[in-house]
């Protein structure tokens, strides 16, 4: 049995490990190391999947964590991700879709400021006709 | 009503009929021939008269008979019209019974999923304050959500960088066996003590990333010799540890 004090090292041990998770160039680097070929690390891997509960889930700071180790579970997954290309790709995909929404906010906001313009510019030829 | 042993009335009216036709002919010729032969006639013909009167009556009370049975059979037919008429009913009440059934077996069929998926999503509540202030924290570090005004080459990321690696708890439990102990709970020195291959920080993609200009180039000059992030060991410790409450799962 673990003293608390211990428990509480685990804890954030465990949920620093789960949050490195989300870097593909570790995952990279583990896999060409072989970790992903040794059982108890991969047993070990599935133990994580209980940072998946909300109670838990609350305190990762980046949740793309979760989403690779739902995948780490699939062993095809893990054999590919020793190619340095599929970790460089996984990272492309992933910066891209973090700035997804960055992205589409300015889109917006240029179409919004777009509209402004268009408006102010209609705005002028009325004052000059409405005197007529 | 006539036993099958019995003869039918309609069989016994004309097996009297007959017997009338046959005694009214013997009477006729023995009146014939009385008259032609003038003897006294003996007491047959009183006899045949007697047999004849005797065979009317029979006929007529087979008659009153036969129009009893007739009555009978009519009230008969009547009922059994009714009793059809009855069964017909039943069987419209069946079958609208066996509807409604069906229709209540469905909706009782639905009500429970519905009561299924209540319980489901009650299991998974959780108070919208909760939500929100995680939504904040994990947007507020850029984490979900790349910052307004990021470009190639600045270095956040959206999962923990080399250098957020090194820095944290495990990156420090790493440092232990150069520096010596200092302080660390026992734990740790199991760490400590199964160090060997992880020293060599040669990671494989610094050299193939700088073409692409996503990735900051400073991921190619940050590892110095020895110390590398993690624990991996203190992860491999940790997965003795666990692998006999996880291998029972496999």
């Amino acid at each position: 049995m673990e003293t608390e004090e211990q428990a509480k090292n685990r804890f954030q041990s465990e949920l620093e490990f789960v949050q490195c998770l989300a870097n593909p160039n570790y995952l990279n680097f583990l896999a060409q190391r072989g970790y992903f070929r040794d059982k108890p690390f991969v047993n070990y891997l599935k133990y994580l999947l209980y940072w998946k509960e909300p109670e838990y889930a609350k305190f990762l700071k980046y949740p793309h964590c979760l989403h690779m180790l739902e995948l780490l579970q699939y062993e095809h997954f893990r054999k590919e991700l020793v190619n340095a290309q599929c970790a460089k790709f996984i990272d492309e995909q992933q910066l891209l879709h973090w700035q997804h929404y960055a992205r589409k906010r300015t889109r917006l906001q240029q179409a919004l400021v777009e509209q402004q313009q268009q408006h102010a510019q209609h705005q002028p030829p009325h004052s000059n006709a409405v005197p007529k | 009503m006539a036993a099958a042993a019995e003869k039918s009335t309609k069989e016994r009216l004309l097996s009297t009929l007959d017997d009338l036709e046959v005694l009214s002919r013997e009477l006729i010729e023995m009146l014939a021939l009385s008259r032609n032969q003038k003897l006294p006639p003996s007491g047959e013909d009183t006899q045949v008269l007697d047999l004849l009167v005797q065979r009317d009556s029979e006929f007529h009370a087979l008659m009153g008979r036969a129009v009893e049975q007739g009555r009978l059979q009519e009230e008969m037919i009547s009922l059994q019209k009714e009793m059809d008429k009855r069964d017909s009913d039943i069987q419209q009440l069946q079958k609208q019974l066996k509807e409604a059934e069906h229709i209540l077996a469905t909706a009782v069929y639905q009500a429970k999923e519905k009561l299924k998926s209540i319980e489901k999503a009650r299991k998974g509540s959780i108070s919208s304050e909760e939500i929100i202030k995680y939504a904040h924290r994990i947007s507020a570090s850029n984490a979900v959500c790349a910052p307004l005004n990021w470009v190639p080459g600045d270095p956040r990321r959206p999962y923990p960088t080399d250098l957020e690696m090194r820095s944290g708890m495990l990156g420090h439990m790493s440092n232990l066996p150069t520096n010596g102990v200092n302080g660390h709970l026992p734990g740790d020195s199991l760490a400590a003590g199964r160090l060997p291959d992880i020293l060599m920080p040669q990671y494989p993609w610094q050299s193939s990333d700088v073409a692409m200009g996503m990735l900051p180039p400073h991921h190619g000059n940050e590892f110095g010799p020895g110390h590398n992030k993690e624990n991996e060991d203190d992860v491999e410790a940790m997965s003795t540890d666990t692998s006999s409450s996880s291998s029972d799962s496999d």
